[in-house]
């Protein structure tokens, strides 16, 4: 079918009110291609595993130690310096050979048929132990908030660079007709700002678009008030009708035919995101399943839930943040690390289990990759004194080694991969690089990291620059 | 050979314990050559096959040849069609010598004739002048200019048009955003720290400035490149009021410099002063080689550029030239200027208070909670007052950020794989062996001291040997013009960058360039005067056939209104457009849900006066962490790198964004207003808006149509219907 074709369907199809019938038809997967429908579902490289992503985001960095990677050595080296032998790291706010070993407060225990250890601070998501892919040991280099962001984001340390969102939208484009391909649940400001979710170097298009909680999820989706869905229908076909004759005189112009769509989206958007975000929709059961009956998780809870509403209706990548720069606490434990990590954990903890639990469910985690982590760990060391006054018992950054774990989308779970030293201060055994990550993902999304490309000031750019390993994937799916 | 060491041309000439391994230009006396082919006792490889006798010639002729080596390796390498002398090409003979207006129309005219073309006729004079007004000034035209244009009937109408708008204030403002997006400007440094960068704006206004002065391109790169060195002042604030005049000069042609000073930037604790030079200077290459060079030598960074002769050594020598220069805040005021500056500590401890109540009022770190009513509305209110007090915080007497040099300058190595903690061989500074020929860099070595690198860098730039930087230039305005550069690939001249369309034509012009003494506005009249910028923008079934992309430019290229233009002319529409120029950046306000993701909302300090919101969008704070919302969707670019041409998407948010923003119906309303103020009898209304915002009368099925919608619907909703059509959107 050509562009004049398809212009000439669109046109028959009006009449008197361009209704959503000629829309729902231009957007189509037949016709999708001819208004150059940058969005339109695309082959992957490989037979995929996954089919979206749900990234849970802990902003701040959370404390690996304490959590998932026990370090029974650090009870006996508390208080004191970091013996010799692990050599000296750099670290954002202190010295690392001059501060004493912190010891973990949390008890850990083994959990489900795999024995999985996981410490008390996610009592909830310890019971589905046996879905989760506990990797010990990834690790970069960037040691402050914004380089590790980055790298996790984007790939990349400094600014200008797509997210991994963008990325994955661009090589497979969205399998949903009246909701964006990649979303975003922000829990208030990023460290970095918005360029973890930007387009970066790629057409606008491939950008998260932020969903926030409430009647208008999507940025000025919501009509001003007074205008109702008839007078709003009613501007929407004036629009086209004037659309419609500007493009009778210049045929064959894709771009405004594109425009035309565009405004079809919108609106269709306009309706579906409401009945998206209207989670009162949902069994009693299921919101107490995410724990949207607590004030402490009713928050996160309802980002989950949406999640995974998201996804089943065909979105393709959905990050969650939990951490924030504008009031209510992040992850970055650098006095009283321990404390901050409850109050954190105990956000999240039956919100993701409830996902977790969800998405098994309804079949969903077959297809749905899983991704729980943040930009690095934390340190063995304590951030300064260890008084136990305000600003003491804190954690350092710690990008040499991390936790990060995977769940669902044709991972199998009960498993920890690789490990980091006796003090969880670097990655050793089976290190896995951000890059390593990212390739991984993408790999089992069905993209070749290696083909994923875009020409950009003179060369062809991909998520993983000039790295990316693929051995985790097989290890993910044994 | 013992000692022999081949990784360096000065070790491989010094020997080792057999004596010099290489006489470049005489492979029989090099023992280099001598050992592979065998002849003498010396035979290398060692218990190995003997080099191919292919491989031995090679390595014959490179030596016969001077034996050059890393840098010089590439002057070895064919040149590159961008990278040489312009040399004026004849202006071809055509055809169809009547379309013909300037030289331009014959090379575009012998491309289309070609291929057997015609050029499309001339678009009316209603979609010439819009066209016009939004290229040099992203504005519409007012329906009385409008009206102006049309009734002149004298056959310089159109000349006149075009000389009146670059003569306007409001022609730098576009054009220099232009250059603007080349300088990847913003106001803050960006990532978590976000610096503001509280006088990058006397750059902006220097860039609107100079286009507006129709300053020379040659003396514009002189002065951003180096300004303190080729007009060495020692910049002493003078004890009268007033700053003498050639003070005042040499002051402005230095805050070009700030080119320099507006980068992308992580500040952390944790940055060393190495570091952060090797950043710094890696950034100044960066967008050096972008913005002038249209070039990428980042990739050289770490290792030899992998399609561009530029290698690992070129790339640090370059690097050497911006060895030693350092960001500098300066006053620019009088002595007494300074003098005058006291008392302002007040409001900034006012301000300091204000935000500690604020976060009281949040709830601090760990408790953020719901707030009532009455609570959002305080800290709305305190938000505002904290604003205003760093508002009227009386400013800081004058200054700007410069290129200013340290006392010592650094020696420059190579890092290996671009790591400040691993250096290699110490470098000297100089040009990429593969580029023009570069001048000596003759440093005193007494007082009074004034480097000269970065002197040699602008003399290199503007040399007439070197043609790079001008077709660049004249690749860039043409693109601005047209919506397609000859090269398309307007920041990549290299090998991996497209090729022109049109060689002979790009030639042409940057030799009218240099002939009209580098003049941009020359170049304006000369491009916008031509046929070829003034043909119709209509399609042509056949024409798309045979060049679906318009290589060839055989219509003029429609395009969407940029993000600026497009609330510019939204303001300029409702008549609320406020046309003050220069000065800090405005920082206007955001709705809640607008605003999501910035880090910290005290850093967008809305301007308490609501006047300066309906500023021009060039004026507007830019903030690398946060773009506005609008900007964003509507694809301004994101200011981490130089860039050389704007995306143009299309996406769903975008038509929220227009249908549903507050700025966007509260605008409409003001149209209606101004409509209804400057129409009372509402049958003219359909044509009045019509005429408003399409720059054109409403037709007869139109005013039908509209006024059957105005039986039931608001006359705010029509213009609101209006900004929302494609006509109102793109640029025919």
């Amino acid at each position: 079918m050509s562009i004049e074709h398809s212009r000439r369907l669109f046109l028959t199809r009006t009449g008197l009110g361009f209704g959503w019938v000629a829309a729902a038809d231009l957007l189509s997967r037949a016709s999708a291609a001819q208004v150059a429908n940058p969005l339109a579902p695309k082959a992957p490289h490989w037979p995929a595993t996954a089919k979206s992503v749900i990234s849970l985001f802990m902003h701040g960095g959370p404390s690996h130690i304490d959590t998932f990677d026990p370090k029974p050595a650090l009870e006996r080296l508390h208080g004191k310096l970091v013996p010799e032998s692990f050599g000296d790291v750099q670290l954002q706010f202190s010295k690392f050979r001059e501060v004493p070993v912190l010891a973990s407060q949390r008890k850990f225990a083994r959990y489900g048929q795999s024995g999985l250890e996981i410490s008390d601070v996610f009592p909830h998501t310890a019971l589905h132990a046996d879905k989760l892919a506990v990797i010990r040991s990834c690790y970069h280099d960037g040691f402050t908030h914004t380089a590790a962001l980055n790298l996790l984001n984007n790939g990349w340390p400094r600014l200008g660079r797509p997210s991994v969102g963008s990325w994955v939208t661009y090589g497979l484009g969205s399998e949903s007709e009246n909701l964006p391909a990649f979303v975003v649940m922000l829990d208030g400001g990023i460290k970095s700002g918005p360029v973890v979710y930007s387009s970066g170097f790629l057409p606008a298009v491939y950008q998260g678009t932020v969903l926030r909680s409430g009647p208008s999820p999507i940025l000025h989706l919501q009509p001003p008030p007074g205008r109702t869905p008839s007078s709003q229908r009613e501007m929407l076909d004036l629009v086209q009708w004037y659309n419609q004759r500007h493009l009778e005189s210049r045929s064959g112009d894709s771009d405004l035919s594109a425009r035309i769509a565009a405004y079809e989206l919108a609106f269709k958007m306009q309706a579906a995101a409401p009945e998206l975000s209207d989670l009162s929709r949902e069994t009693e059961a299921t919101r107490k399943l995410y724990g949207m009956d607590e004030d402490a998780t009713k928050d996160f809870g309802a980002k989950c839930l949406m999640a995974r509403r998201l996804v089943e209706r065909g979105v393709r990548y959905v990050q969650l943040w939990s951490g924030s720069t504008t009031g209510g606490g992040d992850w970055d434990g650098h006095a009283q690390c321990d404390k901050g990590l409850q109050s954190m954990a105990r956000k999240i903890d039956k919100p993701v289990a409830g996902l977790l639990a969800d998405l098994a469910s309804r079949g969903l985690l077959d297809s749905t990759l899983v991704i729980w982590g943040g930009e690095f760990g934390r340190t063995p060391t304590s951030d300064g004194s260890l008084n136990g006054g305000g600003d003491s018992m804190g954690r350092d950054h710690n990008p040499y080694g991390f936790t990060i774990w995977m769940a669902g989308g044709g991972v199998r779970g009960g498993k920890v991969i690789g490990a980091t030293d006796e003090i969880g201060l670097r990655a050793i055994e089976d290190p896995v690089h951000v890059h390593d990550l990212h390739a991984t993902m993408l790999a089992l999304l069905g993209v070749n990291h290696e083909k994923l490309t875009f020409p950009f000031q003179g060369r062809d750019f991909r998520l993983t620059d000039v790295h990316g390993k693929l051995d985790l994937v097989k290890k993910l799916k044994a | 050979m013992s000692g022999l060491d081949l990784r360096t041309r000065e070790s491989a000439l010094k020997g080792g314990g057999r004596g010099p391994a290489l006489v470049p230009g005489n492979s029989g006396a090099s023992l280099l050559w001598k050992a592979a082919a065998h002849d003498g006792d010396l035979k290398m490889p060692p218990g190995k096959a003997k080099l191919s006798a292919d491989e031995i010639a090679k390595l014959r002729e490179w030596i016969d040849s001077g034996a050059p080596w890393d840098s010089h390796r590439a002057a070895s390498g064919p040149a590159w069609w961008s990278f040489g002398r312009v040399v004026r090409p004849a202006v071809p003979q055509v055809r169809g010598e009547s379309w013909v207006r300037n030289p331009i129309d014959a090379f575009i005219l012998a491309g289309l004739e070609s291929k057997g073309l015609a050029p499309s006729p001339p678009a009316s004079r209603e979609t010439l002048a819009r066209r016009v007004y939004f290229d040099l000034h992203g504005l519409p035209p007012s329906p009385e200019e409008m009206k102006a244009f049309l009734a002149d009937t004298s056959p310089d109408a159109y000349e006149k048009l075009v000389d009146s708008l670059l003569a306007s204030p409001r022609y730098g403002e576009r054009w220099g955003r232009h250059w603007l997006d080349v300088a990847r400007y913003a106001d803050t440094g960006g990532y978590e720290t976000d610096i503001l960068y509280a006088h990058a704006w006397r750059y902006r206004d220097y860039v609107i400035q100079s286009f507006n002065e129709d300053k020379p391109y040659d003396v514009f790169i002189r002065e951003q490149v180096a300004a303190d060195e080729i007009w060495p002042d020692n910049l002493d604030l003078n004890g009268s009021y007033d700053l003498p005049k050639d003070k005042q000069i040499s002051i402005q042609r230095r805050i070009g410099t700030g080119l320099y000073t507006v980068f992308p930037i992580a500040v952390e604790y944790t940055f060393f002063g190495d570091q952060y030079r090797a950043e710094w200077q890696a950034e100044a290459v960066e967008t050096t080689a972008s913005a002038f060079l249209g070039l990428t030598f980042s990739c050289a960074r770490c290792h030899d550029h992998k399609f561009d002769p530029i290698t690992q050594k070129d790339y640090y020598r370059f690097a050497a030239l911006f060895a030693g220069s350092e960001d500098r805040e300066m006053p620019i005021v009088s002595q007494m200027g300074v003098y005058e500056y006291t008392r302002h500590m007040a409001r900034l401890v006012e301000a300091d208070q204000l935000k500690a109540h604020l976060r009281k009022l949040e709830g601090g770190k760990r408790g953020k909670r719901e707030l009532t009513p009455a609570e959002k509305d305080q800290r709305e209110t305190l938000l505002r007052k904290i604003g205003e007090a760093y508002y009227q915080a009386p400013v800081m007497y004058a200054k700007a950020n410069v290129l200013a040099h340290s006392e010592i300058i650094p020696d420059s190595h190579i890092l290996l794989r671009g790591d400040y903690t691993q250096k290699g061989e110490k470098v000297t500074p100089g040009f990429p062996a593969a580029l023009a020929p570069g001048p000596e860099i003759d440093e005193p070595t007494q007082g009074p001291f004034v480097p000269q690198r970065r002197k040699a860098l602008a003399e290199w730039l503007t040399s007439p040997e070197n043609g790079l930087p001008m077709r660049v230039m004249v690749n860039r305005m043409w693109q601005w013009h047209i919506g397609q550069g000859l090269v398309r690939s307007g920041n990549d001249f290299g090998r991996q960058g497209d090729r022109p369309t049109h060689p002979e034509l790009l030639e042409w012009l940057t030799a009218e360039f240099a002939a009209r003494g580098y003049s941009i506005k020359a170049m304006h009249r000369l491009i916008m005067l031509s046929n070829t910028y003034r043909q119709s923008s209509a399609g042509d079934e056949s024409k798309a056939k045979a060049d679906p992309e318009n290589q060839l430019v055989w219509r003029m290229n429609r395009r969407r209104l940029e993000a600026e233009e497009i609330r510019d002319s939204v303001l300029a529409s409702s008549g609320k457009l406020n046309l003050k120029v220069g000065g800090a950046p405005v920082s206007i306000p955001l709705t809640e849900e607008e605003r999501a993701g910035m880090r910290d909302f005290s850093q967008w300090p809305v301007h308490p006066d609501s006047e300066e919101h309906n500023r021009r969008s060039v004026y507007l704070m830019v903030k690398r962490s946060f773009r506005l919302p609008m900007f964003e969707s509507f694809d301004q670019p994101d200011s981490a790198t130089s860039c050389a041409r704007r995306e143009s998407s299309t996406v769903a948010p975008q038509a929220l964004m227009l249908m549903n923003s507050s700025f966007m119906t509260g605008h409409a309303a003001a149209i209606a207003a101004r409509i209804r103020r400057e129409h009372p009898e509402p049958s003219a209304w359909v044509d009045a808006g019509t005429r408003l915002l399409f720059g054109r009368a409403a037709t007869p099925s139109e005013k039908e149509r509209a006024s059957q919608y105005l039986k039931g619907g608001r006359l705010e909703d029509l213009c609101l219907v209006w900004l929302n059509t494609n006509e109102f959107l793109y640029v025919d």
